[in-house]
């Protein structure tokens, strides 16, 4: 996962906690891990579960369905919300359920590294 | 998965934009009406909901057009939107771009027209199995040939080959419908196809059993050409005989289209065992060890490299040195590159391939400089255009692709012309034929290999200047551009343009003075000393041998058509010879002098031979410094005699001067065991016009007969005239009797001039590039320089400025270019006269005159090209100029 910390205007967070890019996609995959869902519903889901500590602006959250997609980790369809509007729902796929397993482990090991670090000191 | 996925997407999005898009913008629609109506539930008015989510999540615009630069398709769409601009850009200056395309059509056209030739002559293989593994086998010192008992000893004691095969070039009379027809072809042993690998289009090639018995073979092969023109391509002609020098030979297979032998040169119509040689050339030397005819090419084996080979040739030459110490004394092999005769002709050719190719490369170098002045120009002009974008939010790296991409789309459509006209020069160049009589025809047909390099040269020369107005570009303040200023207080001092310009007068200052040399050279050459006076000689040729007449009836009608030829009005001297110095057909044999009584073969000296008749110095126009000619009396019935030239007086007979060697014997070689000089005639050249004081002797034609004979007919009259004489003369003494090296004697020396010719255009055609560049770049730079200081010039007027001082004003600056240009291209021309003078014959590197001619050349082409911009300057009107901003 490389450590690109996204302009500021294209990921707006209310506090100042810069997310790496690829943070970005295991969150939108840790969402549609429960179900399918569509743009704003994972925007809104993001913002519930950090406790409004992630703001997503549309600009990054779009590019990264479209980078999730090429990648063949998410796909997408059309369907009617519960409101009668419709909407393009986006479903994990088999290979993005991999990706986030692995992703997840990895995030694990990292964040338990560095907490170990933190404490040393 | 993941990358066809990509793909796929970015295409999608490119090819159905409108959808992708629509599909987007519904999508952002719903996902910012979801937003809205969130905030509405707190409460929010439908406007501020807007407004909020506009803040929290960003524009609808702004959005779109992240997403839409996020994949690689945007820069794919981009770059398609600065090539529309590009083109735009260049069709509303359509002086500007012709010039360009131009300029890059001939230098990318003339640097792939030489790329195909070089292609052809030394990088394309041959077209035949595994190409890399064929070896040319030269013999040190009678190179290219090699005897025939050697070469089998070769091919049968060498471990290093799969395969040795021996070949020889021969002339043959082939019977057609229209009668004896003289045809060239090879003579090649019996594993000649298989060790080439190559497969007959009909029939079935010639094979070791051909190898066996000396005149049993009557086979032949026909090339595909010779089957397609001569036979119709009948489809039957396997088993059906032809008749070569009046003897029947079966076909037995047509060889493939592409598959002219190993000589890259040399198209044969005929291949014919080498058995048959007794049969096919007069005298026999199939059992002759010391008649280096046979010239061989290998197949390495699998693994072994060319020196390993050569180390197992040179063992075996040790052997055979002892074996026959009185021929193969000092016997040596080296290994060459097959397709041109080894090194006896590659060496020269891709020295010379290669000097054209540098000098084509340094065409087009100047053409880049040139372009890049123009360029630099242009975009110092658009610097507000440049500033403006800049200012309105373009990045520099877009403003530096818009200038790069506008460099590329004029070199790829300059390039693609050019290589529309190289292709055109290739085709003309593989039909034609050299004027003579002897199959020289080159496939320099380009294939991808040229294309590539086409478009190789074509791109860089784009980077090449496109990349400094765009690092000027790339350098532009929006703040100076716009207010109108930066460019004219830069004006003065010394700036990048001005080092384009020097290069580019110093480039064209060593390409035309290299032409110069060249066509000077070209000059003297013409009118060096041959050795004969070539004007107003006819010839004609014919060989009794093929034709079937034995020596003692080929004397005779030798003798009975001279006696004829003389009977023509107008004719002055006539003679006949085996051939004449410079022709295609040169002998050399080895001599020692007669005090040596046992002498091996490092005693002997290599010289030119030539067996001539009586009155043959007079009708060449050969001085004899000492002695006589031959006479019908120096016949077989008298004392063995030779007229040798001061070169051979000197270094066989030590003889100082011409009249010491009146007298004097030597041993002749193979022909004549001991000969007495009768006369002593000026020195010539022989081979080629490159060689220096060869060593010549002239037999008595009668003492030793050749079948084969040159006419050589010195008249009054204009050589085309006696030709039809001659022709109708010989024809009445045997009307079947097939003619060939008809015409003027300075018509057959085109072959020795060959070389120099092709030289001298190649260099003329770059020189005339150069000048044409050079005149297009001074004009350029003039121009610009008095458009952009039109102002300053105004000015200077208004207030009573002479012309003479704005003439300085503008001309000042080029002129000292000029000089500066100039002085450096004559330290390279100096350089590269050395070059020149190793590929071009009698060219003095250091030639002043041509130097000073050239210096004034380009000082006389600046003030022409500077003359109209400068006439601009002179007649500009202040109060125009004034009212300019």
């Amino acid at each position: 996962m490389l450590p690109l910390t996204l302009r500021g205007s294209a990921f707006m967070t209310d506090k100042s906690s810069d997310l790496v890019q690829g943070t970005l996609d295991m969150l939108i995959l840790k969402t549609l891990a429960l179900e399918p869902m569509h743009g704003w519903g994972i925007a809104v889901r993001i913002e519930q579960i950090s406790r409004g500590v992630f703001r997503v602006n549309a600009g990054s959250l779009f590019v990264a369905f479209q980078r999730l997609q090429r990648a063949g980790w998410i796909k997408s369809e059309w369907k009617a919300t519960e409101n009668n509007r419709r909407a393009k729902y986006y479903t994990l796929t088999e290979q993005g359920r991999r990706k986030l397993n692995s992703e997840t482990r990895e995030w694990e090991r990292q964040v338990a590294a560095i907490a170990r670090i933190l404490e040393a000191s | 998965m993941s990358l066809f996925r990509t793909i796929r997407g970015g295409l999608r999005a490119l090819f159905l934009r409108e959808r992708v898009d629509g599909e987007f913008d519904d999508e952002l629609h719903g996902f910012l009406e979801m937003a809205v109506a969130e905030k509405m539930k707190e409460g929010m008015s439908r406007q501020e909901a807007l407004r909020a989510v506009r803040l929290e999540r960003g524009s609808l615009d702004g959005t779109k057009e992240i997403v839409r630069a996020a994949g690689w398709e945007f820069f794919v769409e981009t770059c398609w939107l600065d090539l529309r601009f590009a083109a735009r850009v260049l069709r509303k200056s359509p002086a500007f771009t012709t010039v360009a395309i131009v300029t890059l059509a001939l230098g990318i056209g003339a640097n792939t027209a030489v790329f195909g030739v070089v292609n052809a002559l030394v990088l394309r293989p041959l077209p035949v199995d595994r190409p890399n593994e064929l070896v040319f086998l030269e013999n040190a010192r009678y190179r290219p040939g090699h005897s025939f008992p050697n070469y089998r000893d070769l091919r049968d004691r060498n471990r290093a080959f799969a395969g040795l095969v021996g070949y020889r070039i021969a002339p043959m009379e082939m019977e057609t419908d229209t009668g004896a027809q003289r045809i060239w072809g090879y003579l090649a042993t019996g594993n000649y196809f298989d060790i080439l690998g190559v497969r007959p289009v009909l029939g079935r090639f010639f094979t070791q059993s051909e190898d066996v018995h000396p005149g049993a073979s009557p086979y032949a092969v026909l090339s595909y050409n010779a089957w397609r023109s001569r036979f119709g391509a009948d489809s039957a002609i396997i088993g059906k005989t032809i008749r070569l020098n009046r003897l029947p030979y079966t076909v037995m297979a047509v060889a493939p289209p592409d598959f002219h032998g190993t000589e890259l040169f040399y198209w044969p119509e005929v291949w014919v065992p080498m058995m048959m040689q007794p049969r096919i050339e007069s005298n026999s030397w199939l059992e002759n060890r010391n008649d280096w005819n046979t010239w061989v090419v290998g197949r390495l084996k699998p693994n072994i490299s060319p020196a390993q080979a050569e180390a197992d040739l040179n063992a075996i030459a040790t052997e055979m040195a002892r074996q026959y110490p009185d021929v193969n004394d000092g016997l040596q092999f080296k290994l060459a590159k097959p397709g041109l005769v080894g090194n006896m002709i590659g060496g020269p050719a891709r020295a010379f391939a290669f000097g054209v190719l540098i000098l084509a490369a340094l065409v087009l170098l100047a053409a880049c400089t040139n372009l890049a002045s123009m360029f630099t120009a242009r975009a110092t002009d658009r610097e507000r255009d440049l500033a403006v974008r800049l200012a309105i939010g373009a990045g520099r790296g877009r403003v530096v692709r818009q200038v790069l991409t506008e460099a590329l789309l004029l070199t790829l459509v300059g390039g693609g012309v050019g290589y529309l006209l190289a292709w055109f020069l290739s085709r003309v160049l593989s039909r034609w034929r050299a004027p003579m009589d002897f199959p020289v025809q080159f496939n320099v047909n380009p294939d991808w290999h040229v294309f590539l390099f086409a478009l190789a040269g074509a791109v860089i020369a784009g980077a090449l200047f496109g990349s400094a107005p765009a690092w000027r570009a790339s350098r532009t303040d929006p703040n100076a551009a716009l207010r109108g200023t930066s460019g004219v207080c830069r004006g003065g001092r010394f700036a990048f343009r001005d080092l384009l310009v020097v290069t580019q007068v110093a480039l064209c200052f060593v390409l035309v003075s290299a032409s110069f040399l060249a066509l000077r050279g070209l000059q003297q050459a013409l009118q060096m000393n041959l050795g004969f006076q070539p004007q107003h000689v006819a010839t004609a040729a014919f060989d009794l041998g093929l034709a079937g007449y034995s020596a003692e009836r080929g004397q005779a009608f030798q003798q009975q058509t001279l006696q004829a030829i003389q009977q023509l009005p107008g004719v002055q001297f006539a003679a006949y010879s085996n051939s004449v110095p410079l022709s295609i057909d040169q002998s050399t044999t080895s001599v020692s002098p007669a005090d040596k009584t046992d002498p091996r073969p490092s005693d002997s000296i290599s010289v030119a031979y030539y067996q001539v008749s009586p009155g043959f110095f007079a009708a060449m126009g050969t001085k004899l410094l000492a002695g006589r000619e031959f006479t019908w009396h120096d016949d077989a019935k008298s004392q063995q005699v030779a007229i040798v030239n001061v070169a051979f007086a000197k270094r066989v007979l030590r003889s100082d001067h011409a009249f010491d060697a009146l007298g004097k014997r030597f041993r002749g070689g193979v022909l004549a065991p001991l000969a007495e000089v009768i006369g002593v005639a000026e020195d010539g050249k022989y081979e080629n016009l490159t060689e220096s004081e060869q060593p010549a002797v002239f037999w008595s034609i009668l003492q030793f007969y050749n079948s084969t004979t040159m006419l050589e007919v010195k008249s009054s009259l204009p050589a085309t005239q006696m030709v039809p004489q001659i022709r109708q003369t010989i024809s009445r003494l045997d009307p079947e009797l097939p003619l060939y090296g008809v015409g003027s004697l300075e018509q057959m020396l085109g072959f020795a001039f060959f070389p120099t010719r092709a030289a001298a255009i190649a260099l003329s055609a770059f020189g005339g590039l150069a000048i044409m560049l050079a005149a297009t770049g001074i004009n350029g730079l003039v121009s610009y320089a008095v458009s952009r200081r039109t102002h300053e010039i105004g000015i200077r007027l208004a207030i009573g400025a002479r012309p003479a001082e704005v003439l300085r004003l503008v001309l000042g600056k080029t002129a000292a270019l000029l000089a500066f240009g100039s002085l450096v291209g004559l330290t390279l021309a100096l350089a590269a006269g050395q070059v020149i003078s190793s590929i071009v014959y009698e060219t003095r590197p250091h030639d002043p005159l041509a130097m000073f001619g050239v210096w004034i050349g380009i000082a006389l082409l600046g003030l022409f090209a500077s003359w109209a911009p400068a006439r601009r300057a002179l007649r500009v009107d202040p109060m125009v100029a004034l009212r300019y901003e």
